[in-house]
């Protein structure tokens, strides 16, 4: 891309136009500039000067950037309702993926476990490689990695947009709160026919100060690991324009 | 970038008329658009020519245009035609500017009592 292009995607980025568009517009300015060059050049211009006509043709960078981003129907809904995609959207996924979990772990009791009253507590999962010791870890790696994973994809989306960090953290805060305080639980004998009953609760800690101070913890590792991805983009981006 | 002269009130509503008009004939991408503008008004309406894609992309969204993407000499572009929505938006576009520039007309010619614009 040229360098001009890369001011004008940054600009509008920060202006909050939605990535989609900005690709698009960016796509066709640069089909259009290599157009703009090509019959520069046909009229007898060398590439260099043929090149700098095809900018000055093409619109200043203040002219191309606000044709833009005077249209309101172009901003990305991180913008338009960021309460919605950086406050509710990510614990309407963590619990989605929470839900998923639940039914992976009601599809592993009526396999593995079908005449235990709970899923949980039993000592000896079969040997280390055996099947189902291997379905068993990987729905706790899913339940522990889920709002790792929501969290990356904020960081992602937070990237993206170039959206102020503000959101991103604070919803990454709601996230590792909500991964933190999640507790699971699960009975055959609370519903008849022995189908079983999973519930899950959120954001709402045991009553000790230990289960506080641990869900603390948690919620802070969740958070760090979550956060990792966007931190690090910030300094490479920090880094980029510092250089 | 440099910039250039250009017509600052061809923003003003002017574009999608232009735009809706001439895509009404055939379906073109932006640098036939932008040739085509120039050609017609004998550069009267000057414009940053990249300033056109916005325009395009609103009236798309707006339902206006539809797009495509084509290959022609083994070169991507997406050329963009009306829809029957666009034809009526035209249509309405072309009366109210048919009307104001009659107005205009009268004032310059030296009329002090101008009809009322319907």
């Amino acid at each position: 891309m040229a360098k001009p292009f890369h001011e004008l995607r940054e600009r509008l980025l920060r202006a909050c136009i939605a990535p989609r568009h900005v690709r698009r517009y960016l796509t066709e300015l640069a089909d259009h500039l290599a157009d703009l060059t090509a019959e520069e050049e046909r009229a007898g211009r060398s590439r260099a000067d043929a090149e700098s006509a095809a900018l000055a043709r093409l619109g200043g960078m203040d002219d191309l950037a606000k044709a833009m981003i005077g249209h309101r129907q172009f901003q990305s809904w991180c913008v338009r309702a960021p309460w919605a995609m950086f406050g509710l959207a990510p614990l309407f996924f963590l619990a989605g993926a929470y839900f998923v979990a639940c039914i992976y772990l009601w599809f592993l009791w009526q396999v593995f476990l079908p005449g235990m009253d709970t899923p949980f507590g039993h000592g000896n999962p079969g040997p280390i490689y055996g099947f189902q010791n291997i379905c068993i870890q990987a729905g706790k790696f899913y339940y522990t990695g889920a709002p790792i994973l929501v969290g990356w994809g904020i960081g992602l989306m937070a990237a993206r947009q170039r959206v102020k960090a503000i959101w991103p953290i604070g919803s990454l805060v709601l996230i590792a709160w909500m991964g933190a305080t999640a507790q699971i639980q699960a009975s055959r004998t609370a519903v008849p026919d022995g189908l079983g009953n999973i519930r899950m609760g959120f954001f709402t800690p045991g009553p000790s100060v230990q289960d506080i101070y641990g869900c603390l913890i948690h919620a802070l590792m969740i958070f760090s690991l979550a956060v990792l991805p966007y931190l690090i983009w910030r300094l490479q981006k920090a880094h980029y324009f510092s250089a | 970038m440099t910039s250039r002269e250009t017509n600052p009130n061809f923003m003003n509503g002017v574009p999608e008329l232009l735009i809706l008009r001439l895509l009404q004939q055939e379906e073109m991408y932006g640098y036939e658009i932008v040739q085509a503008i120039r050609n017609r008004t004998d550069s009267v309406i000057a414009v940053g020519e990249g300033v056109v894609y916005p325009v395009l992309h609103g009236l798309e969204r707006d339902g206006a245009l539809k797009s495509r993407r084509k290959t022609v000499n083994s070169r991507s572009r997406i050329y963009y035609s009306v829809t029957p929505f666009g034809a009526h938006r035209l249509a309405d576009l072309s009366e109210a500017w048919t009307n104001l520039a009659v107005a205009i007309q009268k004032m310059l010619a030296g009329g002090q009592h101008g009809e009322a614009i319907p």
